[in-house]
């Protein structure tokens, strides 16, 4: 019965379009389905995984967040500067991080205390953050295209290196995603986030925390980008303020492809995590065949749009279906009823 | 008068104004007409791109798109115009080529019910795509120069594209106001299943206001096309959110149903005035972003806080005001238990 409940699931779903998507570009070049290749090139895309993970937390409360993208310069440039400053590259990632988590803690403030749209306070902070990274970074003179280089390589290794064919990063995303699917899905803090989603009130009511429970969403949404913006600078070997700056849109789109409803209540973490890596693969695969990038960007807006119009009719005939069905049921209870009635002397 | 200042618009003004001033004292040259104007000049295209998210906004809804619908509109102006087409014929097909993305939005939100963060997002990414699709990555320059000719006419030394642009913004606000169907965007934001219960055609006016939006993004195009005299490939990009910071910063709000034209065009001069302010302040550019952003969150939480203020005000009248009825009540209870 579980297993059954698991093959209608969106992640069942998702696993099969994943499954396809190596199929179409397996068949159309051989050499894609290199598995070594594949566990390599997921390097492309684990800063959008880190941030699309936690991210999902607080889409689930109905919010949403922004300035992720913004986040991830602001933890580069941080790192980059306390380590010119002297520090050690390791105190200095630590140091970005916490960063990264206060920003995310301060959207989180802002969010849980005012009624002011999510949107519009992480519209806020997104140029905030932006400006922060830009204006730290322009200080010192690292505003350029080459940001500050000549990282320490006991850092950069964090990105380049790897067990056996599976890199670093890849094996800490996927312990992530261990953690946050028992954090959201075993926890009580997990359980109140999805009934914030659904009922704000309801949860206040009930005794929920609701104002802890969406800071620490934002803070742990931060801490994420932090990460993505540390893996991105030593996955480029500098730091600089616009690392990640056009990740925004991808990792929306990864949460919202997983499943999540920007209406909140809704989202799994394996979902967000799937979609991810589709998407991750699809540009890998387009690229392998000869597309642009132009072309895949393309293509990824298409079926956004596609899965998430396919998405919502099902379900709005699951829900015609199910209507249908009570209706059956009532006037054949009605009937029962009557029978019953009239069989009565 | 005192309605106007109640306004968000009305105290985003005073605000501004505020600013200008401040900035003026500190350096008297930031006062002088030519700066004013140039900073007139450069707003206008976040004017624009602001004033048609705010139709989408006023109904609810959100376009993350009217970037890269700008920026395909001006493709399209540049590659038409370099096949030879007369600028008055490049002119209107621009438009249109607008009016049509923004329409495409419409159709994925009103009719096939796609959400419209999503929509639009999509949209953003295809649109963006099939620019440096067109392009093939690189500028479009080249173009006859009669459209800069046209972009640098100006009427008593103020730019006509900007008096263009202000009087649109005047025309849009008072027809918003005015017209019966147009005041149906407000109907639709504030209410959706309201507003169709009173018979208001909501589809089709969630899709005007998102084909709106594209028409807008296609002046936009042509003003900035004008300004500048060539089509750069990153034309556009990033301005999607600087338009909704815009709307909100001049009072629209996102829970649709608040607001006007005149909000954008007051929140893109607050945006622009901040952005050169810098530049008379002697602050570095790179910290632009970080004061805009903090402008907008702290008008967005001192608004908040008034608003809490009069609501708790408000609820305090009332109370008041019941407390003294009750004390009325009794003797009329007894003249009606009295037959």
């Amino acid at each position: 019965m579980k297993a059954f409940k698991f093959l209608r699931s969106w992640e069942a779903m998702l696993v099969l379009l994943f499954i396809a998507e190596m199929l179409f570009f397996g068949s159309l070049n051989r050499r894609f389905l290199n598995v070594e290749n594949l566990l390599y090139s997921s390097s492309d895309f684990t800063h959008i995984m880190l941030a699309a993970l936690p991210l999902t937390l607080v889409i689930i409360t109905g919010g949403i967040d922004i300035s992720v993208a913004s986040m991830m310069g602001l933890a580069s440039v941080i790192l980059g500067v306390s380590w010119q400053a002297g520090l050690d590259i390791y105190l200095a990632l630590t140091l970005a991080l916490a960063i990264g988590a206060l920003a995310g803690a301060f959207n989180g403030l802002l969010v849980a205390n005012t009624d002011v749209n999510p949107m519009v306070i992480t519209l806020g902070t997104l140029f905030l953050f932006a400006g922060l990274a830009t204006g730290i970074a322009g200080s010192l003179g690292a505003a350029g295209y080459e940001g500050i280089s000549g990282l320490p390589r006991n850092f950069t290794v964090l990105a380049h290196g790897s067990v056996g064919p599976v890199p670093y990063t890849l094996l800490f995303v996927l312990l992530l995603v261990v953690v946050y699917s028992v954090l959201l899905h075993k926890t009580r803090f997990g359980r109140s986030l999805y009934l914030i989603g659904v009922n704000k009130e309801a949860a206040r009511y009930s005794g929920v925390p609701v104002k802890a429970t969406i800071v620490a969403a934002h803070a742990l949404t931060g801490l994420g980008a932090a990460m993505a913006g540390g893996m991105l600078t030593a996955y480029f070997t500098s730091a600089r303020s616009d690392l990640g700056s056009d990740a925004l849109m991808p990792t929306l789109t990864a949460v919202v492809l997983g499943g999540a409803s920007l209406l909140g209540g809704s989202g799994t973490i394996v979902g967000t995590f799937l979609a991810a890596v589709i998407l991750g693969y699809l540009k890998q695969g387009l690229l392998a065949l000869g597309v642009t990038s132009d072309v895949s960007q393309v293509m990824t807006g298409i079926i956004l749009v596609v899965v998430v119009a396919v998405k919502y009719w099902a379900s709005d005939i699951n829900q015609l279906r199910l209507n249908r069905r009570a209706l059956r049921l009532r006037t054949l209870g009605e009937g029962v009823a009557q029978t019953a009635q009239t069989s009565k002397p | 008068m005192t309605k106007f200042f109640r306004r968000r618009e009305g105290v985003v003004f005073l605000i501004l104004l505020a600013v200008i001033l401040a900035i003026g004292a500190a350096n008297p040259s930031f006062l002088k007409a030519p700066s004013l104007l140039s900073i007139l000049n450069t707003s206008l295209v976040l004017m624009l791109l602001a004033m048609g998210v705010t139709f989408v906004i006023l109904t609810r809804g959100i376009d993350v798109s009217v970037g890269a619908t700008m920026g395909l509109s001006a493709v399209a102006l540049g590659l038409t115009l370099n096949q030879g087409l007369p600028l008055p014929l490049a002119i209107p097909f621009t438009l249109l080529v607008g009016f049509g993305l923004g329409l495409i939005n419409g159709i994925g939100v009103a009719i096939v019910r796609v959400p419209p963060f999503i929509m639009t997002l999509g949209s953003l990414a295809v649109y963006r795509g099939t620019m440096l699709l067109l392009t093939g990555g690189s500028w479009i320059e080249t173009i006859p120069q009669s459209i800069k000719t046209m972009a640098g006419w100006k009427f008593l030394g103020v730019n006509g594209v900007a008096i263009f642009t202000l009087a649109v913004a005047l025309v849009t606000t008072l027809l918003l106001r005015r017209l019966r169907w147009a005041r149906n965007f407000y109907a639709v934001g504030d209410n959706e299943d309201g507003a169709y219960m009173l018979g208001i055609p909501v589809r089709a006016t969630q899709m005007l206001a998102y084909a709106l939006a594209g028409l807008f993004a296609g002046i936009a195009a042509v003003i900035f096309v004008g300004q500048i005299g060539f089509v750069p490939m990153q034309t556009g990009a990033g301005l999607e959110l600087s338009a909704i910071a815009a709307s909100v910063l001049g009072g629209v709000s996102l829970a649709g149903g608040v607001g006007s034209p005149i909000s954008g065009v007051l929140g893109a001069l607050f945006l622009t005035v901040i952005n050169s302010a810098l530049v008379y302040l002697k602050v570095p550019a790179f910290w632009n972003d970080a004061v805009a952003g903090t402008i907008l969150l702290v008008v967005v939480l001192i608004d908040f806080r008034i608003r809490v203020a009069v609501e708790a005000q408000q609820r305090k009248h009332r109370a008041s005001v019941r407390q003294e009825s009750s004390v009325v009540m009794p003797p009329t209870m007894r003249l009606k238990e009295t037959p």
